[in-house]
């Protein structure tokens, strides 16, 4: 009677329902009790399926029960009376799906007279680690993270909460899962040079629970937007340098702050970033000590320091779009030159020439964006090429 | 379909006589408006397309029921379920639907099903089902407006709503959450009848608004082809 259909078979399956005539079903079958429980874990259940006298020839006899499709053993159940057969589940695990397990009562045909949704698990455990930021100080975006037990086996709500700290009154968040499941995104009407509180509540079926609060100020948590029109150059013919120039972004431009920026650098096959830090409130820096003839990746991302005469730094922002450039390729010695790498290329120096060489690189690796030093060292660069080629040994004078 | 073998001869017969007499015949407009034909295609495609996320959609939601709700064999009994609209029907019946009955009725159908699952608001579902859901409606929107578009092609008029009678599938207060499962689940399987028997209306729809040849075609069968 009750063939295997999939859900092409639908017509078929019509045609039988039409020659049985529908059936009908509901409170004038069976029904189980208790309906739609809550049940904390391992907890026992005793449930009973009453059959109504209506119907005839309806009894008890025969019943069975099922689990989430899966039958019953026998001996779990027994009759109470001639209508009604009970069950008793002991040591429950936690529910299958969120949607409650379905135990079902079946008559001795097999077809379902009724059913109840059984919800297993724990309370809510305590969310914590709540971290905010504001991006231009418009908005408040929020993360946290769930408590780890009872968040799987029952649908978990949660709920962001704020409020300004004097003024008393419980704000919702309203927008979730903005960055992941556990977030939230305040668009509008936050106030500024007044602290907020800030929580989370989790709830289920089962319970409530409330993380820390968390006290912050929107000031101090302020990121921006990366900065934009990143450019990288090279420098002239330099082969180990490049010249990377920025705008500061314009959302923070009538807020009194200063940027802070850093730049971070790869070669294009390598995962291996190299970061220039301490980029203080300026729109250019050269990068040097590159392989010539490499294509390289630049980023740069700012964070607004010191918003409103706050002495506290911001968070940072996210990395800008990765621009390329390519350092030019390193030039070859004339025939019989020698070795091909640029620098071990260079004739044997002179020891001034060494030490000098040792000072600059020294000044370069401390203060890569030193201006000063750079102008030197480049004129020294651009210097040493050319005698390198006419393989002239003199210093310059400026030295 | 199937064709009987003597089908394809008369038609393959029929159509070199067409080819023949085509210069005799009087110039057909094949210029101009193209007719309800594209739409009505594209009705079709539509609901093939329907029936094909439906699967995927269904799927899921019934694990997320589960068992035995996802299990190929579930044969539960139809509660309360008499306000869904029903695909099924007699097959003479369903032949001899004029146009504007065969397009009312699906207009109606899933007008109906479209409010249904909007309502299905399952407040523990995953927001991943409640995407899909919200995306699986959105298509059906589309294909609604497609069958207006037919329907407006074809000069007929749209059902209006009578008020009052919004599709309410309100359960009462005393309804539990395994009789809401349930619904949940017919909703679903009427909604995969409709769309398999939709595909059957607008492939009929679409042969029966073949370009004007197919009538000299016709004509042609009677002298004995």
């Amino acid at each position: 009677m009750y063939k295997s259909w999939g859900w092409s078979n639908v017509r078929e399956r019509k045609e039988e329902d039409e020659e049985r005539g529908e059936k009908e079903w509901g409170e004038d079958t069976a029904v189980i009790s208790p309906q739609d429980p809550t049940l904390l874990i391992g907890s026992s259940l005793q449930a009973t399926c009453s059959v109504h006298g209506d119907t005839p020839g309806a009894t008890a006899e025969g019943l069975y029960w099922t689990l989430n499709g899966r039958r019953l053993p026998p001996e779990l159940s027994r009759m109470l009376n001639a209508s009604t057969m009970a069950l008793a589940l002991a040591n429950l695990n936690g529910s299958r799906q969120q949607s409650g397990d379905n135990l079902v009562c079946h008559a001795r045909d097999g077809s379902i007279l009724a059913g109840s949704c059984l919800y297993v698990g724990l309370p809510p455990e305590k969310p914590f680690n709540i971290s905010c930021w504001s991006r231009n100080m418009k908005d408040l975006t929020c993360r946290w993270t769930p408590g780890t037990h009872g968040e799987t086996f029952l649908h978990t709500n949660y709920s962001l909460k704020y409020k300004l700290r004097w003024y008393g009154q419980d704000n919702t968040c309203e927008e979730y899962h903005t960055v992941g499941p556990h977030s939230c995104h305040i668009p509008k009407d936050l106030a500024l040079f007044t602290p907020y509180e800030i929580w989370v509540e989790a709830t289920n079926r089962l319970g409530s629970a409330r993380s820390d609060v968390l006290t912050l100020d929107i000031l101090d948590v302020v990121t921006t937007d990366p900065p934009p029109d990143v450019h990288v150059s090279r420098v002239g013919g330099l082969e180990d340098q490049l010249s990377v120039r920025w705008v500061s972004p314009p959302a923070l431009k009538d807020f009194l702050f200063q940027a802070k920026y850093q730049i971070r650098y790869r070669v294009e096959d390598s995962v291996d970033w190299k970061v220039v830090d301490d980029v203080s409130n300026q729109t250019s820096c050269r990068l040097a000590g590159l392989k010539p003839g490499t294509v390289y990746f630049v980023q740069v991302r700012c964070n607004p320091f010191g918003i409103y005469g706050s002495k506290k730094a911001g968070i940072w922002s996210e990395w800008s779009h990765p621009t390329a450039a390519s350092t030019p390729r390193s030039e070859r010695p004339g025939p019989g030159g020698g070795a091909c790498e640029p620098r071990g290329g260079e004739p044997s120096s002179g020891p001034v020439r060494r030490e000098l060489k040792q000072f600059l690189g020294w000044l370069k690796k401390h203060a890569y964006c030193s201006n000063l030093s750079f102008r030197l060292y480049d004129q020294w660069r651009a210097w040493m090429q050319k005698s390198h080629k006419t393989r002239n040994q003199v210093l310059p004078d400026k030295l | 379909m199937d064709l009987r073998a003597g089908d394809s001869w008369g038609m393959l017969a029929c159509l070199c006589t067409v080819l023949w007499q085509l210069p005799a015949v009087p110039a057909l407009n094949r210029t101009g408006d193209p007719g309800p034909g594209p739409s009505i295609q594209k009705t079709y495609d539509l609901t093939r397309y329907l029936e094909h996320q439906l699967r995927s959609l269904a799927g899921t939601y019934l694990n997320y029921l589960g068992p035995p709700f996802n299990e190929p064999d579930f044969n539960p009994p139809r509660l309360g379920v008499e306000t869904l609209p029903k695909a099924t029907v007699n097959l003479e019946v369903w032949r001899s639907l004029n146009d504007k009955l065969r397009l009312t009725q699906n207009y109606e159908a899933y007008s109906h099903l479209l409010c249904y699952l909007r309502g299905l608001n399952r407040q523990a579902a995953t927001a991943e089902l409640r995407r899909s859901l919200a995306h699986f409606c959105t298509s059906l929107q589309g294909l609604l407006g497609s069958i207006a578009g037919v329907m407006a092609a074809l000069g007929y008029p749209l059902p209006q709503p009578l008020p009052g009678t919004e599709p309410t599938w309100a359960p009462g207060p005393a309804h539990s959450d395994f009789l809401q499962k349930m619904d949940d689940f017919w909703l679903l399987k009427e909604l995969q009848t409709w769309l398999w028997r939709s595909a059957k209306d607008f492939n009929r729809l679409k042969k029966k608004m073949q370009p004007p040849a197919t009538a000299v075609t016709l004509h042609l069968e009677a002298r004995g082809f």
